[in-house]
């Protein structure tokens, strides 16, 4: 047993948090906060600067330009971005990249990855339907053989950020006939396709996300990712690495820093006092308890595993802590923590702890539900019966 | 960074573990606990064995922080009554705080079982900051201790007392009638006494700073055994549940029940790196007082929900003294409140909240 990080490790960290100390400027946080994901101006520069250095793609196999870095580099990478906010890819790269490359074809591999790492290249997740949502592979969207290519037929709920996405990463069931885990396949249907229609969703977040129609959408055979009906464990591969950016304590652990930076500039009078300082020492406990897991997490994947319990725990965790911390920080500013972003310089962190707080139910349902999670924790990782 | 054991330590904690389930019944615990007693055959085995210094080096101040921590967590994890965690805090705190004249003979005495020395620290105040007991100018210790786990059968106490208003720690024969020890029982169940030294011969053997690692070091461990608890009580509500038939069904396959295991894993696993952590920086000398604060309110906020749970799992069952459940959750407890409780570590923390944080 060793917990220190590798002085590489430690000088990638170093390295990265240099680099984003320079490219942090107001215009590419305005242009990546307005939520909406197309990169302007500043976000292209910045992808073409982090593309420079390879850092997106530093785990890749070196066939697909990367440099075959062990995955706590990622690991790494993806705490570093999400504590200084800044924009990465997000699903595209966390989860949709890394299957690919477990799964994908020659073809696609070399077709689509290359514009990942810089940007181009942006996937919205299709699985949920409006009758599949955490029983996913209920899903009833059609992809029917039409000679070399496929049709498919159906509607998609949930489908964030399609507006903005190159491709939709679609669940589509293959055999209507079989058991239905064994007859999905997973489809890369770009945006712009015949058929494909975007209606929009609008969340008490603030942000939005979409229903999808695909109306005798045509996408040729190549655009099949693994075999037919072969999907099932695709989607579950996908999802799995998708919730270690969801375990991410990053940007909880940031938000936590502004929260006590906030208090002592303006707010000294609350934060001498005891009763303060008690709950913010119980959120940074499980501030370092996420850490654990999310560590933990990683480690399970860069030893070849994908690490099922691992990621469900931090999951679990991390989602549910980002509304604790939110709610106990709104809870100790009163009725300023109901401040949001618009009351201006009256609204402490911007209205960031009602933003949070306001964010926090979709991490709790999203990405498979925190009572699928523990589940799967039980049967998988403890070997309960089911 | 190497989450796993190696595979030394692996084969270290297999044969204690192994040693320990062979050696300690749980029968033999409960005989011993109505008889307020503590386990000296045992203790005398580990000694002569050479289980408490096995993984220490002997001339060190580097090492080993680990392994002690897995022997204290499969001691535990047998609910045995013997002062294994007292003992080790104290060897390791002579080895690297100690004078360098007495510590090696010391150390060795102890780590052999000839010597059992366990800590005294607590005053009735209950606050590790605080220490009344005094050395006069002759030398002798006077003052009272609270809560000295093991105290009635050690050979000595290490004992946190002031001189001219410089804190130390001071090794006190018990055997001297100037020692009066009232028996406290507790929650756990494990011997406790209050202790009152009125002018008895002591020795001082480490400073201020010998005083302040003696804390951190005993707080880790007492983490360690709550956390053993919650390990225990975990595995023992996995395998319950999956044999246990209601509503012709395994109760396991229950979600209600799978949830509580889920919430059970995650805390004690969370808890598990954190302890672990904070021992390996501990022996680099890399800990802080906050890191150790934070390992220690983690298993102790930690430990009622999980040990609550597992007896909510077992029902009946669990509940009676048959079952080798109430071991754990009365122990779990008792080690949440000693050498920091929650609150204290929870004010500890807050006190240096604003200092920067890594969190990589």
């Amino acid at each position: 047993m060793d917990f220190r990080w590798e002085q590489e490790y430690l000088e990638f960290r170093d390295e990265l948090v240099g680099f984003l100390r320079a490219w942090r400027t107001p215009e590419l946080l305005a242009e990546y906060d307005r939520g909406e994901g197309t990169p302007g101006p500043a976000m292209r520069s910045f992808y073409e600067a982090l593309d420079a250095r390879g850092w997106m793609r530093m785990c890749w196999p070196v066939e697909y330009g990367g440099e075959g870095r062990d995955p706590l580099y990622r690991f790494i990478f993806i705490e570093t971005m999400e504590y200084w906010g800044m924009p990465y890819g997000d699903l595209t790269f966390t989860s949709v990249a890394p299957t690919l490359i477990a799964f994908g074809s020659e073809t696609q591999k070399k077709k689509y990855l290359p514009g990942i790492f810089k940007g181009e290249v942006r996937f919205a997740l299709g699985y949920s339907e409006p009758n599949a949502g955490t029983d996913l592979a209920s899903l009833r969207t059609q992809a029917m053989r039409a000679g070399d290519d496929w049709i498919i037929q159906g509607q998609k709920i949930w489908t964030s950020l399609a507006e903005s996405s190159t491709h939709i990463w679609l669940a589509a069931r293959t055999n209507p006939d079989g058991p239905k885990h064994q007859g999905i396949s997973v489809f890369i249907v770009p945006v712009d396709a015949e058929g494909v229609s975007i209606r929009p969703l609008h969340t008490m977040s603030g942000l939005r996300t979409n229903e999808t129609f695909y109306d005798g959408v045509r996408v040729p055979a190549e655009n099949l990712v693994g075999p037919v009906d072969g999907g099932w464990n695709i989607v579950m591969y996908a999802l799995n690495f998708e919730r270690v950016g969801l375990a991410a304590v990053g940007d909880l652990a940031r938000e936590f820093d502004l929260f006590v930076a906030y208090l002592k500039e303006r707010r000294p009078e609350l934060l001498d006092d005891p009763v303060t300082r008690t709950r913010l020492a119980e959120l940074k406990v499980d501030l370092h308890r996420q850490r654990a897991l999310a560590t933990r997490n990683a480690h399970a994947i860069a030893s070849g595993g994908i690490g099922i319990g691992e990621a469900s725990m931090a999951k679990v965790h991390g989602s549910e802590l980002r509304y604790r911390f939110s709610n106990t920080a709104m809870d100790l500013l009163g009725r300023y923590g109901a401040l949001s972003e618009e009351s201006g310089a009256l609204a402490p962190i911007d209205g960031g702890m009602e933003l949070t707080w306001r964010m926090s139910p979709i991490l709790r349902f999203g990405g498979g539900t925190n009572e699928v999670q523990r589940t799967i924790i039980a049967t998988r990782h403890l070997g309960m019966p089911r | 960074m190497d989450l796993e054991l190696t595979e030394t330590q692996t084969i270290f904690r297999d044969t204690i573990r192994k040693f320990l389930e062979e050696e300690v019944p749980f029968s033999r615990v409960r005989e011993l606990e109505k008889q307020q007693r503590s386990d000296e055959a045992l203790w005398a085995t580990l000694g002569a064995q050479g289980w408490l210094g096995v993984a220490l080096p002997e001339e060190a101040d580097e090492g080993g922080l680990i392994e002690a921590g897995l022997l204290v967590e499969e001691v535990q994890r047998r609910a045995a009554l013997v002062p294994v965690a007292e003992a080790i805090s104290c060897a390791v705190t002579l080895q690297r705080h100690g004078s360098r004249e007495r510590a090696p003979e010391l150390v060795e005495r102890i780590l052999s079982g000839e010597m059992t020395v366990v800590p005294a620290i607590l005053e009735s105040v209950d606050r590790f900051g605080e220490v009344a007991a005094e050395v006069n100018d002759d030398g002798l210790l006077s003052g009272e201790k609270f809560f000295v786990d093991y105290a009635s059968i050690a050979t000595h106490h290490l004992v946190a007392a002031q001189c001219r208003g410089a804190v130390g720690l001071y090794l006190v024969d018990r055997g001297q009638s100037q020692i009066e020890t009232t028996s406290t029982p507790t929650l756990g169940r494990t011997p406790a006494a209050h202790v009152r030294y009125q002018n008895a011969s002591a020795e001082q053997l480490c400073g201020e700073d010998g005083h302040a690692f003696l804390i951190q070091f005993a707080r880790v461990l007492c983490a360690v055994q709550a956390l053993s608890c919650m390990q225990v009580a975990l595995e023992m509500s996995v395998a319950y549940t999956s044999i246990r038939e209601q509503f012709g069904q395994l109760i396991g396959t229950f979600q209600a029940v799978q949830h509580h295991a889920a919430d059970m894993a995650i805390d004690t696993e969370s808890t598990r790196f954190l302890v672990y952590e904070t021992l390996d920086a501990l022996d680099r000398g890399e800990a802080s007082e906050e890191q150790v604060a934070v390992a220690k309110a983690a298993a102790s906020r930690a430990v009622p929900e999980v040990v609550m749970l597992a007896q909510q799992l077992h029902g009946g069952q669990g509940f009676i003294e048959e079952n080798d459940l109430y071991f754990f959750t009365l122990r779990g407890k008792e080690r949440s409140l000693a050498w920091g409780t929650t609150e204290e570590c929870l004010a500890l923390i807050g006190r240096s909240v604003e200092a920067p944080e890594r969190w990589l």
